[in-house]
């Protein structure tokens, strides 16, 4: 899914999650290696959003608990809201959330890198708005993400059967 | 429907309850619809919360007051809660109402004068 562009050489080059560098809940580097060769699903959020984030979670927590053994799945979370989603803020919710790294990533970053990966290659919707509850607007979706970090599905993160849809889509993916 | 609920439920009780009861009933039933929209995605619909991240509150102990406070102005700090500024003290002497007939056990209504005194009394 995304756009295509032509390469110099004429070649359809299809849309594909550019490199990136963040950090996680235990304060070490995640870049676009840590999910070399494997299927991950990405979603956006912030540790004090009272509206759509929780059910995420929810939802977010039955991937994670499913694909638990399974090296080649990982889930990556970023926060939209990075000054106050320092690492320890992160550590703190991934402990009460009994969830681990790397399995479950949790990045915080440069706010302006993170929009930017979220608008442009995610292509879904997070930045700050004073009139949204929580000060920020963001979409609830999970982007699935094949082996080669190219976007193969979106899907509501806050309705179950639509979070059934990525759990078949991820089994079609992962035998790729 | 929805508003119509509490009339047909007040309608159907009329006959063999107190007026106080019929309150208490209609309280609850708008109670539940304020949870549904305030409270439910944290707490979820059965209000065990989830996992450590969100706190259950189906054995709370805080007392009405303690609660209406809670509901209004949220927690800073460790154990974060978003403050309710728009809830008024009606609704939140709702959902008190409802939140200790579903897991108080206790069918009493909380008025919305007593919210009106606990806010002005929030620590």
């Amino acid at each position: 899914m995304g756009p295509k562009t032509i390469n110099a050489k004429g070649d359809t080059v299809y849309h594909q999650i550019p490199t990136f560098r963040f950090l996680n809940q235990d304060s070490v580097i995640v870049t676009e290696k840590d999910v070399e060769g494997k299927v991950y699903v990405a979603d956006f959020f912030f540790t004090t959003c009272p509206t759509i984030c929780p059910k995420m979670k929810t939802q977010m927590l039955r991937i994670y608990e499913r694909y638990k053994e399974r090296d080649e799945v990982r889930i990556i979370s970023h926060s939209i809201d990075p000054d106050f989603d320092n690492t320890s803020v992160l550590k703190d919710y991934a402990t009460r959330l009994h969830i681990e790294a790397p399995k479950w990533n949790l990045l915080t970053g440069d706010k302006a890198a993170i929009y930017k990966l979220g608008q442009k290659s995610y292509m879904v919707s997070a930045q700050e708005d004073p009139n949204e509850a929580g000060g920020f607007v963001h979409s609830g979706a999970f982007i699935l993400v094949d082996k080669n970090r190219h976007v193969r599905g979106i899907y509501d993160g806050t309705v179950e059967t639509e979070v059934n849809h990525l759990l078949e889509d991820m089994e079609v993916l992962l035998k790729e | 429907m929805k508003k119509l609920a509490p009339i047909l439920i007040a309608f159907f009780f009329f006959s063999c309850q107190s007026k106080e009861e019929i309150t208490q009933q209609q309280y609850a039933v708008e109670g539940m619809a304020l949870y549904k929209t305030h409270c439910e995605n944290c707490h979820q619909a059965d209000g065990a919360g989830l996992r450590d991240l969100y706190p259950s509150i189906q054995k709370t102990q805080l007392s009405p007051e303690a609660l209406a406070c809670l509901i209004r102005n949220g927690k800073k700090g460790n154990g974060y809660m978003p403050a309710n500024a728009k809830l008024q003290a009606l609704d939140i002497a709702e959902l008190v109402t409802y939140m200790r007939e579903k897991w108080g056990n206790k069918k009493q209504i909380y008025p919305a004068d007593s919210v009106k005194i606990a806010l002005q009394n929030c620590r």
